[in-house]
């Protein structure tokens, strides 16, 4: 261990200029446009799917396309406000109520394909595309996330990684509602959330090793 | 819509917040009131100032702030190499996350957010790692030469039982009852049914004989 004052003098010595970070609420904007480029990039690639304006007077399907979209929209704001020090811990509730009518929906739908499609009612290709969408959405909204929320690691790494992986997997759900005829939301959020694990994990293990290194 | 601190907080920001450090820290540095409040601006100048790259403001904003830290660390642990461990590394993640300080807010709360939370995560680790180590005691200390942790198998205890075994059967049961069995004479006489007087003849002769068979067998080693 050095001592204190050297440990002062060789921080001083480093004290390089820095860029401010952007207030949480413009940074969180700047990142829903990125999310709304990605999503839109991949609707011209993909297409809209066929039946969308039919669906969506579906009041159900409406609701559940709006509570997705709204938490998606929440979880970003909180992540960025939660990443930063001097802000309440009590952020990532701010996503809790769009979160919950998410969820219900979810279980509606489930109830009704059951009913309507039968067990073995999904074809493999559906599901394969599905999934290159998912991976097409998140990777990259995950990535830039990542990058601009990667300051939180010494602070509150659980907290900010879950909400940011919520945000990323709402986004996502958005997109596919708008593009596929099935409901993956299981799958987006056993994808998104695992990743929130092991973001987690790994910020848990190398976090620390990271901070001295980058302090150097 | 989740409480978030109001955009102007009173003066003591710093001591009232965040909820969970908040409470009964940061009291004893910064007295109260006015010196505190000035206090607080100077530092956020300084901050603001480091920002840019002033490395002198740097040095002054760190050196006031690691006596301030070295409170709040003090108060969770009492080594005193943790507690200077636990400055330092939230001496670094000041450093290192010195871009998310907005000089519009106070800089108490952003100092208390940081310190608490390194303090606390600090110590968990340190905690973990005690918890794996096991304390050295007087009986797993050894000493580097061979010889003396080579256990009874090949040491000179059994050179001696041979040699005992060797001797003459009277001065064989005078040593093993009066020396290994560590009886009084009284009661190795009484035992082996010989007089007090044979018997110290007998442990008199097996002790020049013992000698003289681990003499020879030194020698030879």
């Amino acid at each position: 261990m050095i001592a204190t004052p050297d440990l002062i003098n060789a921080l001083a010595a480093s004290a390089t200029p820095v860029r401010r970070l952007r207030p949480p609420l413009t940074r969180a904007a700047f990142w829903l446009l990125v999310a709304a480029l990605v999503v839109g990039l991949l609707a011209v690639s993909q297409g809209i799917r066929n039946d969308l304006l039919e669906r969506l007077r579906d009041p159900i399907f409406a609701i559940a396309i709006a509570a997705t979209l709204l938490t998606g929209i929440l979880a970003t704001i909180s992540a960025f406000m939660v990443s930063l020090p001097d802000r309440s811990r009590f952020w990532p509730l701010l996503p809790a109520p769009a979160v919950v009518l998410w969820f219900s929906t979810i279980g509606y739908q489930c109830l009704t394909d059951w009913v309507h499609l039968g067990p073995g009612g999904i074809a493999l290709g559906e599901t394969a595309r599905c999934f290159a969408t998912l991976a097409l959405t998140s990777l990259p909204l995950s990535l830039v996330l990542g990058m601009m929320l990667r300051h939180a690691a010494p602070l509150r790494p659980g907290a900010t990684a879950l909400m940011g992986s919520l945000a990323v997997a709402a986004i996502t759900a958005t997109a596919l509602s708008l593009f596929h005829e099935i409901d993956a939301t299981i799958m987006i959020l056993v994808w998104n959330l695992g990743a929130a694990a092991l973001f987690v994990a790994l910020g848990g293990l190398i976090g620390p090793r990271l901070l001295r290194w980058a302090a150097r | 819509m989740p409480p978030e601190r109001s955009r102007r907080p009173p003066p003591l920001a710093l001591v009232e917040s965040p909820p969970s450090a908040g409470q009964d820290l940061g009291r004893s540095q910064f007295g109260s009131g006015a010196e505190a409040t000035a206090k607080e601006s100077d530092w956020s100048n300084l901050m603001a100032r480091a920002q840019a790259g002033d490395s002198g403001a740097y040095r002054r904003l760190l050196e006031q702030v690691a006596p301030y830290v070295r409170s709040l660390a003090v108060r969770m642990s009492r080594d005193p190499s943790d507690v200077e461990e636990a400055v330092q590394d939230v001496l670094l993640t000041i450093h290192a996350i010195r871009d998310t300080y907005d000089p519009r807010r106070p800089f108490g709360p952003w100092l208390v957010a940081i310190a608490h939370r390194r303090i606390v995560d600090w110590l968990r680790r340190r905690g973990r790692t005690r918890s794996r180590e096991t304390a050295m005691e007087p009986r797993h200390e050894t000493f580097p030469a061979r010889p003396t942790n080579i256990d009874e198998a090949s040491s000179d205890r059994r050179a001696l039982r041979a040699a005992v075994e060797s001797l003459p059967p009277a001065q064989r049961q005078a040593i093993k009852l009066l020396k290994l069995q560590q009886m009084s004479l009284k009661e190795a006489a009484a035992v082996s049914g010989t007089s007090i007087a044979s018997l110290k003849v007998a442990t008199h002769r097996a002790l020049k004989g013992l000698r003289r068979i681990l003499a020879g067998r030194s020698e030879d080693a």
